[in-house]
Formats: C-alpha cells, sequence, structure tokens
C-alpha cells in the first residue's frame, strides 16, 4: 500500500505539489491523470525516493521511506519498480546487460542470469533475439517493453509507470496496455500508472486527477464518462472551458 | 551602482563556495564508495584503457614539441654564456618536474574528462543515472569511482611518455639542427638528472588524475538542462579541471620544494 500525506514540493518558486494526498490499496490498478506540467513525474521520483519532498510524509506498506537514504533506499528500490518515460535503458549495454544488470553487478555469473532474463524477455512479449541488440536498435515500443523486463527482475511488489506509452502509435499504446494490465495481474502488483492517455480507463481500477499540485478527484474508472466532477469532466472530453485553465 | 558591483561579488563569492563545497562533497562520497565497496577492476581497466589509448598521441606530440621549442630556446639564451653543455639538464628537469605532468594533465582534460562530462551528463538527462539508482545499483562504485581510479592511475604514465618524448624531440633538436654534441646532452642529463626529479613529477601527474576526473565526474553527475545542459557541463569542467591543474602543480611544486 502506498500512502501520501500533504506532500508539497516547489522548485525555485514553482509550487509542484501543494498538499497532496493520495492512497493506493494493495493490488490496486490506478491511473494518475493530469496535464502536462502538473507535477505527475514529480509525485512518481517522490515515492521511489529520486527526489526529497520539502514536507509530507510517504508510506509505503506502512513505512515512513520519506526520509529513509543509503542501503534502506536500496530496500524501497526493490519494493517499487520503477518504468521511465523513455525507457532510461543505458546505451552503452545491449539488452541483456541492460535487463540482467542488477544481478550481473553483483557478480552472478552470466549462465546464470541468461535464463532469467529471457524469462522475463519472454514475459514482455519480446524473442530472445533481441538480446544482443543495443537500444538504439530498438523501436519505442520495445524499448519500453526491455525497460519493464528490466523492472520485473527485482520481482517488486510496487510497479510505477511513468507515461508509459507517450510518443507510441495507437496499436503499440494498447500493446503496452495490456502488457501492463497482464504483469499487473500476473505478479499480483500494486500499479500507479501516470498518463495523459485516456485509453488508461480500460485498464485501470481507480483513477485519480492530479490538478495544481493537489488530487482534485479520485474515483472508480468505470463510472469516469458519467463523473459530474467538473476537472473530471473538462479533461477527458479536451474541452477548452473549465476549472483547468492554460 | 556600488551596491550591484558589492552585490555581483557577493554571488560570485556565495556560487564559487557553493560548488567548490559540492565537488569536495562529491569527492568525499567518491573516496568513502572506494573503500566501503567493492572495487570494479575490470571497470576501472577499461576506463584507463580507453583513457590512454585516446590520450597518448596527443601526450607525445606536445611533450615532443615542448621538448623541441625548449632546446632551441635555451639554446639562444645559453649560447651568449657558452653554456649550450647544459640543454639537455635544462629540459629533462623542466619536463620532468613541469611540463610532463602538466601537459598531460591538460591534454587528458581535454580529450578524456570532457568526454567523461558528457557521458555522465548524457546519462544524467536521460534518467539512466536515476534508472541505476532505482535498480539498486551504487551510481558512484558503478559509474564515478571506476573513472577517477583510473585516471589516477594512468596519468603517471602518461606523463613519463610525455617526458621521454620531451627529451628526445629535445636531443633530436639539439644534436642534429643545433649541432651540440650527443654526449654533453646525455653527460648533462646524467650529471643533474635525480631519481627525485622523476616520482615528484609522477607523484603530481597521479594528484592532477584524481583532481581533474574528480571535477570532470562531478561536472557531468550534476548536468541538468538537456543538451545544452551537456555542453555548458562539459565546457565548465575543462575550464575548471584547468585552472585546478594550475593552481594544485603551484601548492604542489612549493610544498616539493619545501621537503
Amino acid at each position: 500500500m502506498i500512502k501520501i500525506k500533504d506532500l508539497q514540493k516547489s522548485f525555485d518558486q514553482k509550487k509542484i505539489t501543494q498538499g497532496l494526498d493520495l492512497e493506493v490499496k494493495d493490488n490496486e490498478f490506478i491511473a494518475v491523470i493530469g496535464r502536462s506540467g502538473e507535477g505527475k513525474s514529480v509525485l512518481l521520483k517522490q515515492i521511489v525516493g529520486l527526489i526529497k519532498p520539502d514536507a509530507g510524509q510517504i508510506f509505503i506498506e506502512d513505512e515512513n521511506v520519506t526520509n529513509i537514504a543509503g542501503k534502506e533506499r536500496q530496500r524501497i528500490f526493490q519494493k517499487c519498480g520503477y518504468v521511465f518515460q523513455f525507457a532510461a535503458l543505458l546505451d552503452s549495454l545491449n539488452v541483456f546487460e541492460n535487463v540482467g544488470i542488477n544481478l550481473l553487478e553483483e557478480g552472478v555469473p552470466v549462465k546464470e542470469v541468461k535464463p532469467k532474463v529471457i524469462d522475463k524477455i519472454e514475459k514482455v512479449g519480446l524473442n530472445p533475439e533481441v538480446l544482443d541488440k543495443y537500444p538504439s536498435e530498438l523501436s519505442g515500443g520495445m524499448k519500453k517493453r526491455v525497460g519493464l523486463a528490466r523492472t520485473l527482475m527485482l520481482s517488486p511488489k510496487i510497479l510505477l509507470y511513468d507515461e508509459p506509452t507517450t510518443g507510441l502509435d495507437p496499436i503499440t499504446v494498447r500493446i503496452i496496455h495490456e502488457l501492463i494490465k497482464k504483469t499487473h495481474d500476473r505478479h499480483k502488483a500494486t500499479s500507479l500508472v501516470i498518463s495523459h492517455d485516456i485509453e488508461i480507463f480500460k485498464y485501470a481500477d481507480t483513477v485519480a486527477m492530479l490538478h495544481e499540485g493537489k488530487i482534485v478527484y479520485k474515483g472508480p474508472t468505470k463510472d469516469i464518462w458519467e463523473c459530474d466532477n467538473p476537472y473530471i469532466h473538462q479533461f477527458i472530453r479536451g474541452l477548452p472551458e473549465g476549472p483547468i485553465q492554460s | 551602482m556600488i551596491i550591484k558591483a558589492i552585490n555581483l561579488v557577493g554571488k560570485t563569492t556565495i556560487g564559487f563556495c557553493n560548488e567548490a563545497g559540492s565537488v569536495a562533497v562529491f569527492t568525499y562520497r567518491a573516496i568513502e564508495t572506494m573503500f566501503t565497496t567493492r572495487i570494479k577492476f575490470k571497470k576501472v581497466f577499461r576506463q584507463a584503457n580507453h583513457i590512454g589509448i585516446n590520450s597518448l598521441s596527443v601526450v607525445l606530440l606536445t611533450g615532443g614539441a615542448i621538448g623541441a621549442i625548449m632546446a632551441l630556446h635555451t639554446h639562444h639564451g645559453l649560447e651568449k654564456f657558452a653554456a649550450e653543455s647544459y640543454i639537455g639538464s635544462i629540459v629533462f628537469l623542466a619536463m620532468a618536474r613541469e611540463f610532463g605532468p602538466v601537459i598531460s594533465a591538460i591534454m587528458v582534460t581535454g580529450r578524456a574528462v570532457s568526454s567523461m562530462t558528457a557521458e555522465i551528463g548524457s546519462m544524467r538527462i536521460t534518467e539512466q543515472i536515476d534508472a541505476l539508482k532505482t535498480l539498486s545499483i551504487n551510481t558512484f562504485q558503478y559509474l564515478i569511482v571506476p573513472r577517477i581510479l583510473a585516471t589516477t592511475i594512468i596519468m603517471p604514465f602518461l606523463s613519463l611518455f610525455c617526458t621521454a618524448c620531451g627529451v628526445l624531440f629535445g636531443y633530436i633538436i639539439s644534436v642534429y639542427a643545433l649541432g651540440i654534441n650527443p654526449e654533453t646532452y646525455q653527460e648533462s642529463i646524467r650529471q643533474y638528472a635525480e631519481l627525485g626529479d622523476i616520482t615528484r613529477g609522477l607523484i603530481k601527474a597521479g594528484i592532477f588524475g584524481f583532481l581533474i576526473s574528480s571535477i570532470g565526474c562531478y561536472k557531468g553527475y550534476t548536468t541538468w538542462g538537456g543538451a545544452k545542459g551537456v555542453g555548458i557541463a562539459t565546457t565548465q569542467s575543462v575550464v575548471y579541471a584547468n585552472v585546478t591543474i594550475f593552481i594544485a602543480d603551484y601548492i604542489i611544486s612549493s610544498f616539493m620544494t619545501m621537503t
């Protein structure tokens, strides 16, 4: 479970999160939506500790992780898998080295790492033939799958996705969404997906909307199109007029 | 006007102190990592190989040129006092004590430290460093320590090659262009050179290697602001590293002449 209480973060004068509260239950699949620049990615980075909040508290499985550092922080990384917006694959390493990096750095022999990497690569719907390829030789969709395979190597209980479908064509968007859903169900994980793609509603259980540094709505996705919340109404229909001002 | 000037001086001083403090903390973290985690020798060797091969040709070229130029200039001055026989020792001492370590450090800064900053900076802006962190990988152990260790280890070798090349080209110019007796050149070196001149130069080179690679890694690691940010960080790392070489050279030389 993830519990966020009164989270605040500013960069210079710009306030990003302003007293944000959010609770994500175990095994829940939640989509956090909001306009670009609302601080959705900053929220995710604060959860895993890549960015330190100015104030507020973050709990992961009832443990306050707001100010932990060093080896303690590494323990949190083992629980929380993070899938980056542009996959963030190490461009000097091939797919095998990227996915197996964690084990390889621990000194686990290649012959032991390989079957595990192949297993994860197949789970994300890729052919093991890609293992020798470098990130520059992969398409956007393939990079995101490799990024997910790399995250799955740690068998995390919580999966955080930072705009996983940005820059992809509609067919690949659907494939990635289905893959996220399949991974969520198979691993019985808690999934938090940052997105501004309304297609995510077909897969997520809950939707939360971030606006001006706060969660202005949280509710089930099945009722989303009937929702009378003015922010949701405007956002999902892409209306220029409403409480969300450009 | 005066207040503006005071403001500017204050801001610059605070900025400099901030930056110097951050580099110190960064370097301390790197040293701490060296002693508290397993050193990845394979990575250190790969980096040393990369830095050495990349920089060797320019180090030899500039070392040779400096040696040749020094032979020319000292001959011009010493000729007036009929003291041309000292050319060999002057070229050797200058190369071993000063030019070898300084020139090779400047060349390594241009060739390897700049690429270190650009590489780590690109990793920073494309979230590759964040990705390593989320995979529980110690980024200092993985990225920083191998580069700092490799540069510190390889610099004395480059300095030695630079010195040797300078002395050799000084010899060629002295003997074949200035008509100095080859025996005189060699005898002059034998008479005045001490092993301490070489070892001090090598120690200096090692310290330069440590300092410039720390600056290069720090600037890369703290890069922000996209592709433009990588460009700025790379330029700054080269400038800061070069300035550091000269300041450190003075301090180390003063210390060495005292002992």
